[in-house]
């Protein structure tokens, strides 16, 4: 697919997404899914941005939260401006400025971009001609220090947070949005660009200059590769990329404080996302966000945010070590051993199978622990049981993707028993509320049954077992 | 500019500085010489701090004796993690970005279970000697800070013997210069990282007890000394354990006048600017080659 239409492919998917949400929201006058997909759309421009770095180039940036905070600041700054420009700005600039407060939105995110990228071209400079480990460390020290100089930046209202009152309704074109919509437009619209942006890395000269880096920098140099300037500006592009996905972040929450701004989730996010997803293409960022984004706003929702970080960071370590090419990858693995030609109808149902189960094994991971938080000791078994299914389902799905000979059984298995509890569940409580949705997962699981069993599948996972391992 | 504040300053500074040091000193193993950017060591200082807390709150047992009697225990679980490290990332060749993204996730981890458990409130440890202040003239020597250094340079001293005089210290040095030598002379590098491992995690429940005994912890604390240990161990030299005590003085003096001169609210930037300075001025360190 060439670039353009890719552009023009995502527009449409992302007019389709706004579409979609505003109706619902219209129609429900409820507005919690437009806040909600806010923060994911911000986790998916994070995921790529540090993707463009870390996944490209293989620098790691642990301080995604400190260009991000410094986009956020940079609008509260230029927001507090335009509430008084007089005060600040005197003589033949004020009157310049003066009519262009209060700046559109458009123009705040652009310039938190500009901030970021430069503070990103400066850490880059300083930093980034020593080894990759030294960029990594002062990326983490930096979040500190910016934490530390907005503490003490009374501008900006310091450690006692910045209160902005969000704007009432805006016109785009002929629609008359909500603030909030309106914000949701230019966080679609953000990601758009930011995956455009990366895909279009990909697969130019630029994208071949960082692979390089990231695979051999010291040959990289040595064949005429200027791996110093692409590196600069692999970071500017990526800061810039942050500041703009924080830039909204005022206007969204309306009150903003230092230490949840620079908060390490968002740094523990942004690695965690592409890492999970996969690092080597821009879809990888994108399915890791959207996952762990949509997962996490359900755990903050049922459980508490902490223990939605905690489910993060784990699922971080387990992906590191056991699966280090991502979703994305262990996909690719597996259609090329599984389907060397193009991808049939048995290869797909294997993944659709395999994503069902990683899907459902998480959910049914976070609900478990929201259960075992519960004092009665029925709702304690049953979680354990949950955390037991759970911990099967995402073997299986793991088993299934790396064609082990006991991934279909272990699907076979956690199907099984996750019927079996749901059809408990539905005995126990005379099964009311989301029944059809139980019925549902019931009939997907027999029917996910009866397809491993199929001597087409069993033959495919036969053979595999006694070949030796696929090479990547 | 009185004399007394500057003399106090410098004191306190010299005092944090121990205290520093046995921060840093961990990490002047594992990533000075063993190569391994353990950017969870502060999370393993921290769980020190709340052990000694745990053991202090129940049985009222001396934080610092506390450290000692656990570091066996921080031992095995240091030659643990670097087991999952070594198998996981070093042996793959992967350890540069997946390396840093795993001991990421355990520092995340860590932080996130102990506010799970003992929430966000800040704690703090009882002992005889945190309250008294000699005083030296119109120096003030405050007790809770001059065991700690005290202490910390004890372990310093014991380590440098250790890696300069033993068997096991001297191939863990070499470990850091050529691990084919090493090969040639059939020693397993793997076992001697494994140890050396082991010592520096050892080393941060010593540190975690002096932490609490210094100030009241709450899980997140561990996170504002990344910038100091990173840059301590990098002026020092990178693994040279001298150095490392020098820098960790230097930092701790700077940062006492910056505290007493400009308001301790920016204490923590200057780690950083430092760390800076010292990456784009000297990366090899004070004691470098």
């Amino acid at each position: 697919m060439r670039s353009s239409t890719f552009l023009i492919a995502a527009l449409a998917v992302g007019a389709g997404v706004f579409a979609l949400a505003l109706s619902h929201a219209r129609i429900t006058t409820n507005q919690y899914y437009l806040f909600a997909g806010f923060v994911v759309l911000q986790y998916v421009v994070l995921a790529t941005a540090w993707n463009i770095l870390g996944g490209y180039c293989g620098y790691v940036n642990f301080g995604t939260a400190a260009f991000f905070a410094t986009g956020a600041y940079a609008v509260v700054a230029l927001h507090k401006l335009g509430d008084s420009p007089g005060r600040y700005l005197s003589g033949t600039p004020a009157e310049f400025l003066m009519p262009l407060f209060p700046l559109p939105m458009p123009l705040m995110i652009l310039a938190g971009g500009v901030v970021s990228g430069i503070v990103g071209l400066g850490m880059g400079y300083l930093t980034l001609r020593l080894r990759g480990v030294f960029f990594a460390i002062a990326t983490l020290a930096m979040a500190v220090v910016l934490q530390t100089l907005v503490i003490n930046w009374d501008f900006v209202d310091g450690s006692r947070g910045a209160s902005i009152i969000r704007p009432g309704r805006v016109s785009v074109g002929p629609l008359s949005l909500s603030y909030i919509e309106y914000l949701f437009l230019l966080m679609l619209l953000l990601a758009v660009l930011a995956l455009w942006i990366a895909r279009l890395i990909e697969r130019s000269r630029l994208g071949f200059g960082f692979a390089s880096i990231r695979d051999d920098e010291l040959a990289a140099e040595a064949s005429g590769v200027p791996t110093l300037r692409l590196k600069l500006i692999a970071t500017t592009l990526s800061g810039a990329l942050m500041g703009m996905a924080g830039a909204p972040l005022p206007y969204y929450s309306g009150y903003i404080e230092p230490s949840a701004t620079f908060g390490l989730p968002y740094a523990v996010n942004s690695i965690a996302m592409p890492m999970i997803g996969g690092t080597t293409t821009w879809a990888g960022p994108l399915i890791g966000a959207i996952l762990l984004g949509t997962l996490q706003q359900i755990a903050t929702v049922t459980i508490s945010s902490v223990v939605n970080l905690l489910i993060v960071g784990l699922l971080l370590i387990v992906f590191v070590i056991a699966a280090p090419v991502g979703i994305v990858g262990l996909i690719q693995e597996f259609l090329r051993a599984a389907a060397p030609t193009r991808p049939n109808l048995r290869s797909t149902a294997l993944i659709a199978i395999a994503s069902y189960c990683f899907i459902v094994g998480i959910l049914g991971i976070i609900f478990s622990l929201q259960a075992l938080q519960t004092a009665s000791a029925s709702a304690v078994w049953l979680g354990a049981l949950g955390l037991f299914v759970g911990a099967l389902y995402l073997a299986a799905s793991y088993g299934l993707l790396k064609l082990q000979a006991w991934g279909p059984l272990l699907a076979s298995l956690a199907f099984g028993a996750a019927t079996l509890s749901a059809g408990t569940n539905m005995a126990l409580e005379g099964a009311l509320q989301g029944a059809s949705m139980r019925w549902g997962a019931v009939a997907v699981a027999v029917a996910a049954i009866c397809y491993l069993q199929t001597r087409d599948v069993k033959l495919l996972y036969a053979r595999h077992s006694s070949a030796p391992p696929v090479p990547a | 500019m009185s004399m007394d504040l500057l003399l106090n300053a410098v004191v306190a500074g010299l005092l944090l500085g121990g205290f520093y040091a046995a921060v840093t000193v961990g990490i002047s193993i594992s990533f000075g010489m063993l190569d391994v950017v353990n950017i969870a060591h502060p999370a393993f200082i921290i769980l020190g701090s709340y052990i000694a807390y745990i053991v202090n709150s129940t049985t009222g047992l001396d934080p610092i004796l506390t450290a000692i009697v656990v570091l066996p225990a921080f031992y095995l679980l240091g030659q643990g993690v670097y087991q999952v490290f070594y198998l996981s990332f070093e042996k793959r060749g992967e350890e540069a970005l997946r390396g840093l993204a795993f001991f990421f996730g355990l520092l995340f981890v860590t932080e996130v279970v102990l506010i799970l458990v003992f929430g966000v409130d800040y704690r703090y440890v009882q002992a005889g000697y945190i309250g008294p202040t000699w005083r030296i003239g119109f120096v003030d020597l405050p007790l809770r800070m001059l065991v700690p250094c005290f202490v910390s340079i004890l372990l310093v001293v014991g380590l440098q013997l250790f890696l300069a005089r033993t068997f096991v210290g001297r191939a863990i040095m070499a470990v850091a210069q050529d691990q084919q030598a090493l090969r040639l002379l059939s020693i397993d590098p793997v076992r001697i990282k494994r140890i050396a491992f082991g010592v520096s995690i050892a080393t941060a429940a010593l540190a975690g007890a002096f932490l609490i005994v210094i100030q009241p912890v709450e899980p997140s604390v561990g996170r504002e000394f990344i910038g100091r240990i990173f840059a301590i161990c990098v002026l020092g030299g990178m693994g040279s354990l001298p150095g490392t005590v020098i820098a960790a003085m230097l930092l701790g003096i700077i940062e006492s006048f910056t505290a007493t001169y400009y308001g301790p609210s920016w204490a923590p930037a200057v780690a950083f600017g430092f760390l800076l300075i010292t990456l784009a001025v000297r990366p090899a360190g004070l004691l470098g080659r």
